[in-house]
């Protein structure tokens, strides 16, 4: 985080602040990937391993178990949700035009839930023939369609000739959000031992699932999505303006607003598929960079998929050593770290919500 | 080269705003669109610059605007309504790069300054765009939309400035000053058509103006022709004296009457 603070001050250009802060981030993550490979119940560490390989030794059996098969693939999922959920908070709050808007707290999350929890329960119903094509991408699938429809009707409810309501878009978002748990905790009910046990684990919000399966299951939705959210810096940056002004200069606004939309929902329903609720990191990646180098879309967009990476995977770590041979959640981490940044940012600018 | 409306007609439900309004805005002048509160002045903008659904056609420099892309149009003509409400803490310098972006002079990296300077808020290029009075926001917008059309005239096509009350919120001194800006972008050969709510500054410094009254035009010509005591009065409905002073008699202005002094 030193990187965040060293450009506290006022730069005279923010995008050229933007971009030195856009490398910076990338040697911050590659730091906090190190650190979540060095660190770890087994004892294995990531220089040990270093040593032996420079030393030309081989690998113990387990030392491959733990580094191949457990934190790999872990530090990979850790990265795509990371990435994707900062990624689609920036284009959610682009989108309605509001530093609020974060598909966690507006029902987007919750509906792409149920959408993994419809496939979860009711998948064994499918055809085989959809299984078998959809086969792991189905849960992932499953979230984005969720998420899709959840940002559709927001969309729907809240916005009127190009305007949010950020009270009917907060109201509507709690009501989508309790619509779609209610629906999802009917579903739990209907479910077989087994789906219990993955709905609960999935439900609690970890990477501890963490398995290469997973992580191709999830990837093309991720990398799609968050690819798309990554072109989207100029149409955002003119929506900023509103809609008939960045019409005005030169901005395809129902072109944007689709892809906008697509994207936040297929980067929401990939991580909220493979990592459950992970709450917080949409809203206050994007936050802290817009203090830092400013709201412009074309850098805020991949420097919070850097910065979302970076902190996940902190949280990650933190969540597994705190209470080690044990692990939190990693919800409860992002929440305890992330929830009051939300209210520090509700104090500073009270405007936001004035309804 | 010019900027002419067919018949346009713009309904709210079933309330017809405006009908039957054909609007000939020539390169090289300044139009006014005047007219009292509600008589369809913003209305006929918005529909000139698409963001409004109307019937009829409008055409851009001989071509349809109905089929022509967003950024086609941002190349041709730009934009300022009547009040900007801008989501994130943007710099004004970067509030006016994202008119130039959309122009055809994006490559000119010394443009936005310049337009700042236009309107005389270079020193305020670092300021956040929230933190400016109504004023001032209205002036760094107006250098927005310059940035967007920086070449009055662009490979001989004149370019348009279409805005919404420009001066509605500025002082005397930034009123002068912005009608100037805009008289000067259409001596250089653009185009210029603007809604004005101050008849004597539309008489000082426009070449035509349109006459709006429920929705309909009333008189369509220069100052000279068309604002006469006759045509305000009937437009505003109330009674207007329009004078000549003696050193200017080819610029009327006007003054409003009140009933006891009149003797109406």
């Amino acid at each position: 985080m030193a990187a965040l603070t060293e450009i506290s001050s006022r730069p005279r250009d923010r995008h050229a602040r933007a971009r030195a802060l856009h490398w910076a981030l990338a040697g911050v993550l590659a730091l906090c990937c190190a650190v979540s490979l060095q660190i770890g119940a087994a004892e294995v560490t990531l220089t040990a391993l270093l040593g032996k390989w420079l030393a030309g030794e081989p690998l113990t059996m387990m030392e491959r178990v733990v580094l191949f098969d457990i934190r790999l693939p872990r530090l990979a999922m850790g990265v795509m949700v990371g990435g994707a959920l900062a990624v689609s908070g920036a284009a959610m709050q682009g989108l309605f035009r509001n530093p609020l808007a974060d598909p966690g707290i507006v029902g987007v999350g919750a509906g792409a839930g149920l959408g993994a929890i419809l496939a979860i329960v009711l998948g064994t119903l499918l055809p085989v023939w959809v299984t078998d094509i959809a086969g792991n991408h189905l849960v992932p699938l499953a979230a984005f369609f969720g998420g899709w429809g959840s940002t559709l009707l927001l969309y729907r409810v809240s916005t009127r000739g190009g305007r949010t309501s950020v009270a009917t878009m907060l109201l509507a978002g709690i009501a989508l959000g309790a619509l779609a748990g209610a629906l999802s905790g009917i579903l739990v009910y209907m479910a077989d031992d087994q789906q219990l046990r993955d709905l609960t684990f999935w439900g609690l919000g970890s990477l501890a699932g963490a398995s290469w399966a997973k992580v191709l299951a999830a990837a093309p939705l991720v990398v799609l999505s968050v690819g798309a959210a990554l072109v989207l810096g100029r149409g955002l940056n003119g929506l900023a303006l509103g809609e008939a002004t960045a019409a005005h200069i030169g901005i395809d606004v129902q072109r944007t607003k689709l892809v906008a939309i697509l994207a936040v929902a297929g980067a929401t329903g990939a991580a909220v598929a493979v990592s459950g609720g992970i709450g917080f990191i949409g809203i206050v990646v994007p936050h802290l960079l817009r203090l830092a180098s400013g709201p412009d879309h074309r850098m805020l967009l991949p420097n919070a998929a850097l910065l979302g990476a970076s902190l996940l995977i902190l949280a990650d770590v933190i969540a597994r050593v705190i209470i080690a041979p044990a692990e939190l959640p990693i919800g409860i981490v992002t929440a305890v770290l992330g929830a009051p940044v939300f209210l520090w940012i509700l104090l500073r600018r009270r405007g936001l919500v004035d309804l | 080269m010019r900027l002419e409306t067919e018949d346009i007609g713009v309904r709210y439900g079933r309330h017809e705003a405006l009908g039957g309004v054909n609007l000939r805005a020539r390169a090289g002048e300044v139009t006014a669109i005047v007219g009292p509160n509600g008589s369809g002045k913003s209305t006929l903008l918005g529909a000139i610059t698409g963001t409004l659904p109307h019937a009829g056609r409008v055409i851009l420099n001989g071509r349809d605007v109905a089929g022509q892309k967003p950024w086609e149009l941002a190349a041709q003509r730009a934009v300022l309504p009547q009040a900007t409400r801008l989501a994130f803490p943007f710099e004004v310098l970067e509030v006016v790069r994202l008119g130039q972006q959309a122009g055809t002079a994006g490559g000119r990296a010394n443009v936005p300054m310049q337009a700042l300077a236009r309107v005389g808020m270079a020193h305020y290029a670092e300021r956040i765009f929230q933190d400016l009075s109504g004023g001032e926001a209205q002036r760094v917008m107006l250098a927005r939309v310059l940035a967007q059309v920086w070449s009055p005239v662009e490979a001989g096509v004149p370019r348009w400035l279409l805005l919404d009350e420009p001066v509605a919120s500025l002082d005397i001194a930034h009123q002068l000053q912005v009608m100037e800006i805009a008289r000067d972008f259409a001596r250089a050969g653009g185009g210029v058509v603007t809604v004005m709510h101050d008849l004597n500054l539309t008489a000082l410094f426009a070449d035509r103006v349109l006459v709006l009254s429920g929705g309909r035009p009333l008189a369509f010509g220069t100052p000279q022709e068309v604002l006469t005591d006759d045509t305000l009065s009937r437009a505003y409905g109330c009674t207007l004296k329009v004078s000549r002073p003696p050193e200017r008699a080819d610029m009327p202005y006007v003054l409003p009457h009140h009933g006891q002094l009149t003797g109406a």
